[in-house]
């Protein structure tokens, strides 16, 4: 109980580590979307991560979010892709990509990319505090 | 798909968009081209992007199962010559290529079409570009931690 493999204090940091994983697929997908804006029939993709994690949260209720954290199970947390037909598409060669929106999105992700690193380096900042 | 698999979807967007530029600029530069080398007029030429799927069933299901994207990028499927539009048929009997009626055909070439192209070519690139950006800023974002 005592050796720091099985504290919980890397809880936080194996939550960040995931969320960052999927921030990464993303910006893997919305590329992907902006590579194929001019190819016929093609329809964009997406990753959903953050309704897993709400999901997951909502899975036990009336608890610290410490807690809460800590009864994440990791391999349950997976970031999904899906392929998105919403409004089929606007264009007559059959592609649903708009190349302003996905370049939104990729600004958007790359803030919460930046969100999630800055708060793992705080994670380890607090640890390296702690063991000075 | 390696680690940095997005550098890859970036820079095939990229390629094929400048493969479409550099078709386009040989149409605008034969807009005039009266004779090729079967002697028949110039003909404008389309480019036909596919997505790429170059991974086997075996790594999409390993991909799906490994949380990892399976996407690969866009790539050329062929450059295709367009049949269907009409050449401009002008009459001028001194030119070298008229016909017996003095007519001589000129590509199907319209300048607006290809500029119209151009520019949506040319965003397209920069779409791309701006995403490799991206990838470069979050990948060094995340190599970063290791220097904390």
């Amino acid at each position: 109980m005592s050796s720091l493999i099985d504290t919980n204090a890397f809880d936080y940091v194996n939550v960040l580590d995931k969320a960052m994983d999927a921030s990464w697929i993303r910006n893997e997908a919305i590329s992907n979307n902006l590579a194929n804006a001019d190819t016929p029939n093609y329809k964009r993709q997406d990753v959903n991560f953050e309704v897993q994690l709400a999901k997951a949260l909502r899975h036990s209720r009336y608890k610290s979010m410490d807690a809460k954290v800590g009864d994440l199970k990791m391999n349950r947390l997976k970031p999904i892709t899906y392929t998105d037909y919403s409004g089929f598409s606007y264009r007559i060669d059959g592609n649903n990509v708009d190349p302003d929106t996905e370049g939104v999105y990729l600004a958007k992700n790359q803030v919460v990319y930046q969100g999630l690193y800055q708060s793992t380096l705080q994670e380890f900042k607090n640890l390296q505090a702690v063991m000075k | 798909m390696s680690v940095f698999g997005a550098f890859d979807i970036n820079a095939s967007g990229m390629t094929a968009e400048r493969f479409r530029m550099d078709t386009i600029s040989q149409n605008v530069a034969n807009a005039n081209t009266t004779r090729t080398e079967d002697g028949t007029p110039y003909r404008r030429k389309i480019v036909v992007f596919e997505e790429k799927n170059s991974q086997t069933p075996f790594h999409q299901v390993l991909n799906r199962a490994t949380d990892r994207y399976s996407g690969t990028g866009v790539k050329v499927t062929g450059v295709y010559e367009d049949t269907k539009t009409e050449g401009n048929k002008v009459y001028d009997p001194s030119h070298p290529d008229a016909d017996e009626n003095g007519y001589v055909m000129y590509p199907n070439v319209n300048i607006i079409t290809e500029f119209t192209n151009l520019i949506d070519a040319s965003r397209a690139y920069q779409a791309n570009s701006t995403a490799f950006g991206a990838s470069k800023n979050i990948a060094t974002m995340g190599l970063n931690i290791l220097n904390s």
